[in-house]
Order: structure tokens, then sequence, then C-alpha cells
């Protein structure tokens, strides 16, 4: 039967395409968890959740909670989106450091602010990453207190706090 | 006899349909095509699972449990069904693969255009703006493989192998 042969052979296909998929996976360095963490309301996106809790920048969750921040002088402020999104509206004081060009641009940032320098990193908010790859390359540069605003700016706007 | 006589004339349309669907080389293109087009479109995706995991998540229409699995395992369905079409290894049943692939990824795309729904999270580092935009485009692209993907599911006479070396069935 042509219909049988077609559907063993189908079989077949998606049982060596299945098997390799689960074994790179589990053996690739950028593998990712079977289930990742979807759900807004619980936190910000990610294929692989909280793999390494330990050493990682924290997680500032409220948006009233980063306004305090934001109201203390000595908090700065960076925004991890594009020059673009930066352009197009950022928390007032922010400094634009684009995850994307982190080498280009770190030089002239470890020149102005020293290590204990209290950071406060955003980006687009609980769909974004960004930040957290941010936060987490300028601890590896030394700075001892980084945390992440995961509401970023959506949430920042949305609270009518003012932007420039 | 006579009614197989009948049946071999056919309207001059329907001998050029029989003649595009039953060629040999056109559905040997076609699996030269489609199979690259595939491979090359899996191994960015099995080099980032967790950016792919990101853009299904970004259709909006899966669910939370499933997001990962789907881009564990898509890329490698698309790498194997790519590999099997070219080499010619159950090239009809690979071709039925890649023909779901397709109504799904056409389906998505079509449910995300008629709901207006664009994923763009800013998470795109320079250089990659542009991309919600191009969902049209890429609509128009998969219809066009499906076309393709249909001749060698329909193709009926004897296949070639990838060199182009008529292989008795």
């Amino acid at each position: 039967m042509v219909i049988q042969k077609t559907i063993k052979e189908i079989i077949i296909l998606v049982a060596v395409s299945v098997a390799l998929a689960l074994v790179v996976n589990t053996f690739s360095p950028r593998g990712i968890a079977l289930v990742g963490q979807w759900d807004v309301a619980k936190g910000v996106i990610t294929a692989s959740p909280a793999g390494d809790a330990a050493g990682r920048p924290e997680e500032i969750d409220s948006v009233a909670r980063a306004k305090d921040l934001f109201d203390k002088a000595d908090v700065l402020f960076v925004d991890a989106r594009s020059q673009n999104h930066y352009e197009n509206g950022h928390i007032p004081g922010a400094v634009s450091l684009p995850v994307g060009q982190f080498e280009e641009r770190i030089e002239f940032f470890l020149n102005r602010y020293p290590p204990a320098q209290p950071i406060v990193t955003y980006c687009s908010g609980r769909t974004c990453e960004d930040s957290h790859d941010l936060a987490q390359l300028l601890s590896g540069l030394g700075f001892t207190n980084v945390r992440i605003f995961i509401d970023g700016f959506p949430g920042w706007e949305a609270e009518g706090y003012p932007v420039e | 006899m006579a009614s197989r006589a009948g049946k071999r004339k056919g309207t001059p349309l329907n001998n050029q349909r029989q003649f595009i669907k039953n060629n040999s080389w056109i559905e040997l293109a076609a699996r030269w095509i489609i199979g690259l087009t595939f491979i090359y479109a899996s191994l960015h995706k099995i080099i980032s699972p967790a950016d792919f995991a990101k853009i299904v998540y970004g259709y909006g229409l899966f669910p939370e449990v499933f997001i990962n699995l789907i881009a564990i395992v898509i890329p490698f369905l698309e790498l194997i069904a790519g590999l099997a079409l070219i080499i010619g290894v159950y090239p009809r049943s690979a071709a039925m693969i890649i023909n779901a692939l397709l109504l799904a990824f056409v389906t998505v795309l079509a449910i995300n255009l008629i709901r207006g729904h664009e994923f763009d999270c800013g998470c795109f580092s320079a250089g990659q703006s542009g991309y919600a935009s191009s969902s049209e485009v890429t609509l128009v692209r998969d219809i066009i493989y499906l076309i393709f993907g249909m001749q060698i599911v329909l193709f009926e006479g004897n296949r070639r192998n990838c060199f182009g070396r008529i292989i008795a069935k």
C-alpha cells in the first residue's frame, strides 16, 4: 500500500528529526530547557529560565520601586535598547548602551563611571532580555551594584512617569 | 484499449499540466530549491534556539509549555526533510513534511496578518529592524514553495538522484 509506505517513511523522518533535535539540544552549550518561562505575569520571558540564580543581578519587578531608585540622584539608568529606541524616548537621564554595540561603546562608559556606580538597566519590558544581558556584561566587568528594571521603558511610560 | 487511447488525448492545457507534473527535471529542481532553502533556514535556528523560541512566542498562538519544544524540533525537521529531498531518500514523504510545515507557516503568518498582530519587542539590536513588515513577502514566498512541494508529491514518474541520473522505481 502506497499510503502505508508513506506513513512509515514520514514516521521515520520525524522520529530521526526529533531524536536528533533532543540529543543536540541536550549537549549543545546553546541548548534550551524543554519548557521555557513564557508567562509575563511571572517575570521576564525566557527560553531558559533561571539556570544560574547565584550571582545574577537583582531584578526590580515593580515600576514603583524603579521610581524610588530613579528619585535617588546617584542611581544611573542604562538603556539597553537600540540607539533608535533610545532617541524615540527614554527614562530621563538614562545613558544609552545598546547591548548589540556593547564592545564599541563600553570604553566610553568605563571611563565615566566607577565600579561602585549604582546602575539600573532596562529595555522594552518583560518580552525583552537585553537588560539582563547588559546587566550580566556590566557585572562581569566589575560593576558591583547592578539591578534590572524588568518592566522597562513601556512599564515606565504606562505609569505616566516623565520621559525624554 | 479504446478507453486508454481516449485518455491519452487531452486538451492542450491538460497536456501542459501533465508535462509539468511528471517532468523529472522540474521535480529535481524543486527538490534542490526547497531542500537548500530549508537546510539554510534551519541552520541559524539550530545555532540559536533561544532566539527562535522567542520568535515562536512572538506569534502569540502557541501554548507556553510547547514553545520550547517547537523551537527545538522544527529546525531539525526542516534540516532532515531538506536533506532527504536533496539526497532523494523518501522524497515524496519528505516533501509531505515540508508541505505540512509550509502550510503551518502560511496559516500562522496569515492569522497574524489578519488580526494585525505584530511582535516587535524592541529586543533586536542594530540591523534587524523591518523583520515584522516582511510577513507579506514571507507569505507569498511560502506559497510558491508550496506549489513546488506539491509537484514533488504529485510526481508519478521515475525520479532522478541528486546528480540528475534517473533511478528506476
